[in-house]
């Protein structure tokens, strides 16, 4: 887990695609990759009304790294100060292992540069005290960032609450403890 | 080899400038990225002629709309590149070659470079491969207008750089074009190119041999009246009165030759230029321009005792010239030929065939210092020639009239001279007699200079050859072009036809009024990068086929035409064994990657590194690569392809497939994935970071997909 938090209301956010796209903008991407993805849930019965989900998907930074692990070049690394898990370009030759490790795709293939490319939570800018460029863009403030250390209180119950409901349901398949939660 | 590139090094320095991000006007930002495609585009063949102006008008709107210093600089830049290296943008985009290869996808291939006349091999292997002999041919004449001599006589510098000799033997080329030439002749489809309008401006070109018929054709393709003088009552120069009819028959001479007087060219045999016809004649008769190509056709004298004083002491050329004509010269039946060249060995076989017993070729150095071809040399020696090596002449005995024999010194060999070889030194008191009745010194030629007397002194070299420029082939004297044995002392066809051919384009710019090349000519790609599948056990135990040869009754008794050609079947096996050189640019990058990054050390290709080739094994793929994909990745050329055809990953190396792995599939959508050694590979590495095995196969979209699925609900 990083140090930071990034965490997305599914209830504010209305699938605009805003966050990918500042994200390409910022990394300068070709259009295939996408490092923050947009998933859309299809329509579903919420009582009598349909409605559609919309998750926000970027790196989730975990703890222990698949990707940080598979990689046999060493280019994909965890940043010892924060955790943040990022590709030095140079090092990395393509093998996609990285790609196929991550238990949900979160590193992407560049076709353009014949490597991998990956959400580094803008590492470059959260330097400089400004926030990742997707939560920057986010139109309707759906998406919130920071110190993990200063993560409210309501955020933490209400993402206790959330998992807790999860386990209940058995839908947990992936271990989130192990592999950085939902908390970026 | 530098790899420093005009091309590349513009194209280096554009990308850098955008990516440094300092285009901040988005108008700005496109131009420069249309400037880098276009760039791209001739730096990997696909420029056009349009490209250089395109790019010319870009900079200077660049430059002239007020631009940033970043935009400026790009402006300037490419401006003051295509200004000042024009011609190397020009060659890339007309030759798709780079001589140094900097850009490296049109790094070209080294056999192609070694050949004299720059003929695109791997384009026109590949035809031939697909069956397609024709176009084959209409390949190589674009380069060489006689494919089919070389395909009996060329001494294929080719084949000394070809790559597979690094890992068995080199692709028999010059067999396969012979195969491709004969085949075509047969069905009708050996066929002139198009001939341009006539331009009504005549050249007169001197001598039919190699140089001047290459000269001709393609001046008269060009639309020019050509006029060929030839002493000979024949066509073909040395090849038809050097090379002996089995190794080279007339016929294929008379047929080439044939195509070019289809084209219009005229022929005056028997008629001497300097003696019958006259430079200034001709001038005043309109000959535009003139190409000098009569050849090297008086021999050296020995200058040792006796050799004037015998008429059994005959020039192995005079004796060669006397068999192809027809006329048979008095030989005994004890000859020795002195000299370590071609025309010695050949000198020597045709004895063999007169019905000679003993023939011996006498040479001051040893067998590995000969220059002769080693095929021609083990062919000799099967015929029965003997040779004596380390053998100085000293005289030549003789004793009223009556040869004989040849009075040598043995000699050893000392250090090294300026040309490369050891020089031979003759030991003291060493003197043996080669017992002979006829002596044929093969020394090496020379020109017969009084004919060309209208070329003043300052026209020829301190060797007696013409000087000329070689990368235009003109002379000291106005519209006077030289090439052949002439221009660069006695040598192969190949040179000679490649000096005709770069004669005949200065004619054309000469006679069009453009100014001559000041730097040679590149070679011409003129294939696409396509090549053709087959399996890398193939390829690997394919070998080069042996000729069939006739029997040796038959090669000792007469003139008949000694190799047979190569049987279809063999020739399209052959030109599979190719490594595709001009695709493939042998960096090496695959191979470190693959063994240095990833571990793996699937790719064996030794052969890669010519001057210190290691071993190459294209078959340790199937049993390593786990088909990740990071040699493509990597790979600059675009040689090395991977595809996923259904439910199989396949690795291409130009064309040889290296390995298929069937490809797992994903649990939820069924898609394949990726190859099981892959995944086992990833599923072991990530197994150990999370203490338990990895059981579920998902693709990453599906994984994604249902992790939001789980948050979603």
């Amino acid at each position: 887990m990083s140090a930071y938090y990034l965490l997305q209301d599914i209830d504010k956010c209305i699938g605009c695609g805003t966050c990918e796209m500042q994200c390409k903008i910022n990394k300068g991407i070709s259009p295939e990759p996408r490092l923050c993805k947009v998933v859309s849930i299809g329509l579903k019965w919420v009582e009598t009304v349909p409605r559609g989900y919309y998750v926000f998907m970027n790196c989730f930074h975990c703890e222990n790294p698949l990707c940080v692990a598979v990689c046999p070049t060493h280019a994909m690394q965890k940043r010892e100060k924060d955790g943040i898990v990022f590709i030095e370009e140079d090092r990395c030759v393509g093998c996609k292992l990285c790609i196929h490790a991550c238990p949900w795709g979160a590193p992407q293939w560049n076709p353009e540069t014949g490597k991998a490319v990956k959400c580094d939570l803008c590492k470059d800018r959260i330097d400089v005290g400004l926030l990742p460029d997707c939560v920057g863009a986010c139109p309707t403030g759906c998406l919130s960032f920071g110190n993990i250390d200063r993560m409210s209180a309501s955020i933490r119950f209400s993402h206790k609450a959330h998992l807790a409901a999860r386990e209940k349901t058995g839908a947990a398949s992936c271990t989130p403890e192990k592999i950085g939660d939902r908390v970026g | 080899m530098s790899v420093f590139c005009w091309v590349k090094e513009t194209k280096d320095k554009v990308s850098k400038i955008i990516n440094s991000g300092q285009i901040a006007n988005a108008w700005l930002r496109q131009r420069c990225l249309e400037l880098q495609n276009l760039l791209e585009d001739v730096s990997c063949g696909r420029g056009t002629i349009q490209h250089l102006s395109l790019m010319t008008d870009l900079a200077e709107t660049m430059l002239a709309e007020k631009a940033d210093r970043a935009g400026r600089e790009i402006g300037q830049l490419v401006s003051s590149a295509l200004k000042d290296h024009q011609e190397v943008f020009r060659s890339h985009i007309e030759t798709r070659i780079c001589p140094t290869g900097g850009c490296i996808k049109l790094a070209p291939a080294p056999c192609q470079m070694a050949c004299p006349a720059g003929v695109d091999v791997p384009g026109y292997l590949w035809l031939i491969g697909q069956g397609r002999d024709a176009e084959a041919i209409s390949l190589i004449r674009e380069d060489n207008p006689l494919p089919l001599v070389c395909g009996f006589v060329c001494t294929n510098p080719c084949e000394l750089k070809c790559a597979r000799g690094c890992i068995d033997d080199a692709v028999s080329i010059r067999s396969l074009k012979r195969f491709a030439a004969e085949r075509t002749l047969d069905q009708g489809g050996y066929q002139n190119p198009e001939k341009a309008p006539d331009t009504g401006q005549s050249v007169c070109i001197v001598g039919a041999g190699p140089a001047g018929l290459a000269g001709a054709y393609y001046l008269a393709l060009k639309g020019y009246r050509v006029t060929v003088i030839e002493s000979l009552p024949v066509a073909g120069g040395m090849m038809r009165v050097g090379i002996p009819r089995y190794r080279l028959p007339e016929e294929v001479i008379e047929r080439e030759v044939a195509f070019i007087r289809d084209l219009g060219v005229e022929f005056c045999f028997n008629t001497r230029f300097g003696q019958d016809v006259t430079f200034d004649g001709l001038r005043k008769q309109g000959m535009s321009a003139f190409l000098l190509a009569p050849g090297a056709h008086a021999a050296f004298e020995l200058g040792i005792s006796g050799e004037k004083d015998c008429p059994q002491v005959l020039a192995a050329i005079d004796f060669l010239r006397d068999v192809a004509l027809g006329k048979a010269p008095m030989i005994g039946k004890k000859v020795a030929v002195i000299g370590g060249g071609n025309v010695a060995i050949d000198a020597a076989r045709s004895a063999v065939r007169l019905g000679c017993d003993d023939v011996t070729v006498v040479y001051r150095r040893t067998l590995d210092q000969m220059p002769a071809s080693e095929e021609e040399i083990n062919q000799a020696r099967e015929e029965g020639v003997c040779f004596s090596f380390l053998s100085a002449p000293l005289s030549i005995e003789h004793c009223n009239g009556k040869l004989l024999g040849l009075k040598c010194l043995r000699t050893r060999m000392g250090q090294l001279d300026k040309s490369g070889r050891s020089r031979p030194i003759p030991i003291e008191n060493s003197e043996f007699m080669v017992p002979a009745d006829t002596i044929l010194p093969a020394v090496g030629q020379k020109v017969i200079a009084e004919d060309l007397n209208f070329l003043g002194k300052q026209c020829w070299t301190a060797k007696n050859t013409i000087m000329v420029d070689a990368a235009n082939m003109a002379t000291g004297v106005e519209g006077v072009f030289a090439a052949g044995d002439v221009a660069t002392g006695p040598t192969t066809v190949i040179q000679a036809i490649a000096g005709g051919k770069r004669a005949s384009e200065s004619i054309h710019r000469y006679l069009s009024g453009r100014p001559l090349r000041q730097a040679a000519p590149l070679p011409i790609r003129r294939s696409d990068f396509k090549c053709m599948e087959i399996e890398a056990e193939t390829k690997t135990a394919l070998r080069r086929p042996h000729l069939p040869m006739i029997n040796m009754e038959q090669r000792k008794t007469g003139f008949q035409l000694v190799e047979m050609s190569c049987p279809e079947k063999q020739a399209r096996e052959e030109v599979l064994r190719c490594l595709r050189c001009d695709i493939c640019a042998r960096c090496g990058t695959c191979v470190e990657i693959c063994r240095d990054q990833i571990g793996v050390d699937a790719l064996s290709l030794g052969y890669m590194n010519f001057e210190k080739p290691g071993p190459t094994n294209l078959m340790v793929a199937s049993e390593r690569c786990i088909g990740c994909g990071a040699c493509v990745a990597n790979c600059p050329t675009g040689a090395m392809t991977m595809e996923d055809r259904g439910k199989e990953r396949v690795l291409l190396f130009c064309g040889t497939i290296l390995n298929r792995l069937t490809l797992r599939c994903c649990q939820k959508c069924g898609d394949a994935i990726a190859p099981g050694r892959y995944l086992d590979l990833m599923a072991e590495r990530a197994g150990e970071q999370i203490g338990e095995p990895i059981d579920q196969v998902l693709c990453p979209s599906c994984a994604a997909k249902s992790f939001a699925e789980q948050i979603a609900c």
